[in-house]
């Protein structure tokens, strides 16, 4: 059995309410794994002097920046599938090939599992998204084909090549409302505030039934509009008559295979209710805040670079640095307050897209 | 602010006006001593750093650079070269009236530059000052009015905030031609506000050849570059390209940084700033080239069979400044890919008056007289 599948029956088995993997032997073995099937990995770790057998922890393990899946095909095998970012500031998109879907499957559907449906609800999926066939490079649609086919009951995709499909989607709200039929919504943040703009424009307010709830990700990119988080929660309350508790934001990055989701809904089960919202993940996904100089821990609460170390991305690279500022919440939690992107270095800015190479 | 402003430009156009018929020769004077001035002032050292981000040790070695251009003979030799023989004797040519300056904010005493050239075209200026030095504009404007309190007259410094519309639309209506510096993004949004020309300096890089030939010192020059000023300028090296040995000339700037470090310690940069950085070499590194850092400042170390294939892979228009050792580049091919200065390493950081920025002859470009693209040429 490979280790990917090995790592994908442990994460099953969690899901199940066995124990969770123990992340550092995992981490350890991985790392070796990668660093033996991954070239272009394997050269970064020798550049840094870095091999296998002087790495005890698994926070030395060296993380890969994100912007390296522009350059090269991060993998220890051949793809089963290749995902790709949704765009960059310069236009060079990146990709993430991932060679056994099965680990990635185990993982999404677990997180989200624990996350999103904590009461095991089974709902009909509606998704401000095009269908997989689509968007077959899309890492979300992908994601959320697998939940509709496991968790859902019924999946309807409600976005195409013209974008979202307004009129049916207010249809749709329409007649889940008039039955009192329960839906999971679920699609990027700027398909949502779209969606309240038309339906504000439109002079309609639905009131979905319980346990209706929504599934958020992207943020502010693409977004018509600026919408702040409690504006938005509003609008989910206001536009759908979907309570805040019941209104999950997802961090996730085409990069990594597990997800954070926010703890609003999972605390909400478990009697936590007045913990404060932040991104929780699945035991196989640990999250450091980086000093962007050193690379070093910061304390508790600082605010640094996210680097994720992320067990189900061992068929390409597990550590990886992102372009994410956050900090840490608590002790299972992070918040994300922005993002590098875009922000040109010192003066004049480092042009080193524009410029030839050897 | 913008009444007091407004009367304060026609203050300007109205000594401008007398001023015309100095000759430029005694307006060079006055402004090489104002510069001497300047560069001792010793509030502006002392709340320079805080200011503009950079050390107090950074602020004192740059202090000096930013007034070094403006020497008496070499600003009438420059008034002669651009504007003909016998021009530093005689009074100012006809240009527009009113030029607006609006300068970046990346490195310090931009205004420095701005004022003396204004002064030496003969044309009233307002010169707003970038977010990180409010400082330097009205200094040397104060210094410029102690030595010579007719000619300070025809210039007006200002610091309004950015995007304040009431006062950028009440100014750029009175202007004869703007003169901006910053972001493409900036600039495109001030083209389409202002009835004047408008003179635009948008986002540039600079970097450094390397040849065989090049003397042990190379390294130690190229580290200065890059560090004074934090690498913050257009004028501030972030590659090199290396004939020959290009790990072991990285090994010695690795160490060269190392040393300045000690002596220019890198101003405070705040986390986006240092993010930024991070992920810039990052992505240097994967994009395959070697990413020398310390000290706080980073270049990307690219080996070259020969420089002379250098000038044809820079992307036009996005290099400002070659620094050379040990090599010879076509400073014909280098202008047509844009670049406006080629200079010896060590004295990247340390451009003459007569620095044709963005390839525009500056004395020429405040008249509004039409140039061919310039490229100079430092021995």
């Amino acid at each position: 059995m490979s280790i990917e599948a090995e790592l994908a029956a442990a994460l099953e088995a969690w899901r199940r309410g066995g124990p969770p993997p123990d992340f550092e032997t995992w981490a350890l073995r991985i790392f070796r794994h990668q660093y033996e099937r991954n070239a272009p990995y394997r050269a970064f770790c020798d550049r840094r002097g870095i091999r296998p057998e002087g790495v005890v922890r698994w926070q030395d393990v060296p993380p890969v920046p994100t912007r390296a899946f522009r350059h090269a095909d991060l993998a220890c095998a051949p793809p089963e599938a290749v995902f790709r970012t949704s765009g960059t500031t310069d236009g060079v998109r990146g990709r993430h090939l991932v060679p056994h879907l099965a680990l990635y499957r185990a993982s999404a559907l677990a997180a989200f599992e624990r996350f999103v449906l904590p009461d095991g609800a089974r709902l009909s999926c509606v998704f401000l998204l095009p269908p997989p066939a689509e968007r077959p490079d899309s890492s979300l649609v992908r994601m959320c084909a697998w939940v509709g086919e496991a968790l859902g009951a019924g999946v309807e995709w409600l976005a195409g090549p013209a974008g979202l499909d307004v009129a049916r989607l207010l249809a749709r709200l329409a007649a889940a409302e008039a039955t009192g039929e329960a839906l999971l919504l679920a699609g990027p943040t700027a398909g949502f505030a779209r969606l309240f703009d038309a339906a504000r424009a439109a002079g309609r307010r639905f009131r979905l039934g319980p346990p209706s709830r929504l599934m958020d990700t992207g943020g502010a990119k693409g977004m018509p509009r600026p919408l702040s988080r409690p504006g938005f929660l509003r609008a989910c309350w206001t536009t759908l008559g979907v309570a805040g508790y019941f209104c999950v934001n997802e961090y996730g990055m085409t990069e990594l295979c597990s997800q954070r989701y926010e703890s609003v809904l999972a605390d909400r089960f478990q009697g936590r209710g007045l913990a404060p919202r932040r991104l929780l993940a699945p035991p196989w996904l640990r999250t450091r805040v980086l000093d962007p100089d050193t690379l070093e821990e910061l304390p508790p609460g600082a605010t640094g670079l996210l680097c994720h170390h992320d067990l189900a991305n061992a068929g390409s690279v597990s550590a990886v640095l992102t372009e994410d500022l956050g900090r840490t919440v608590g002790d299972d939690g992070i918040e994300v307050v922005g993002r590098v992107a875009g922000a040109p270095p010192r003066g004049c800015g480092l042009l080193l897209a524009e410029l030839g190479t050897p | 602010m913008t009444a007091d402003l407004v009367a304060r430009i026609e203050t300007a156009l109205a000594a401008a006006r007398r001023e015309r018929r100095r000759p430029r020769r005694e307006v060079a004077a006055a402004l090489a001593t104002a510069a001497v001035r300047w560069r001792t002032d010793p509030a502006l050292a002392a709340a320079l750093p805080a200011a503009a981000g950079l050390s107090p040790a950074m602020v004192a070695a740059v202090l000096p650079l930013a007034a070094e251009p403006l020497d008496a003979d070499a600003m009438a030799a420059l008034v002669e070269d651009e504007l003909g023989a016998g021009a530093a004797d005689g009074g100012a040519p006809d240009g527009p009236a009113l030029v607006v300056q609006i300068l970046a904010s990346n490195v310090p005493a931009l205004a420095v530059p701005a004022i003396a050239l204004a002064c030496l075209a003969g044309v009233a200026t307002v010169v707003k000052s970038g977010r990180a030095d409010p400082l330097s504009a009205p200094a040397f404007h104060r210094a410029l009015a102690a030595v010579d309190p007719a000619l300070a007259a025809t210039v007006v410094p200002a610091d309004w905030r950015g995007g304040d519309r009431r006062v950028e639309d009440a100014v750029l209506a009175r202007a004869d031609l703007v003169v901006a510096s910053g972001h493409d993004a900036t600039l495109a949004a001030l083209a389409a506000r202002t009835h004047a020309p408008l003179v635009a300096y948008g986002t540039r890089t600079s970097l450094a050849a390397v040849g065989r030939d090049a003397p042990p010192a190379a390294a130690a020059h190229l580290a200065l570059d890059a560090a004074l000023y934090d690498q913050r300028g257009c004028l501030s090296p972030r590659e090199v390209w290396v004939e020959g040995d290009a790990d072991g000339f990285a090994a010695r700037l690795t160490a060269a940084l190392r040393g300045l470090a000690a002596d220019l310690p890198p101003g405070p940069a705040g986390l986006t700033e240092r993010a930024a950085e991070r992920i810039a070499a990052d992505e240097a590194e994967w994009r395959g080239a070697r990413v020398v850092a310390a000290g706080g400042r980073a270049l990307v170390v690219h080996a070259i069979d020969s420089l002379a294939a250098l000038a044809s892979r820079l992307a036009p228009g996005t290099v400002e400044c070659v620094g050379v050792a040990g090599a010879r580049l076509d400073a014909a091919t280098l202008r047509r890919a844009g670049v406006a200065r080629l200079c010896p390493l060590g004295r990247m950081q340390r451009p003459r008056l007569s620095w044709p920025r963005g390839q525009r002859p500056p004395l020429r470009t405040l008249l509004g007289i039409p140039a061919e693209p310039l490229l100079e040429v430092e021995a």
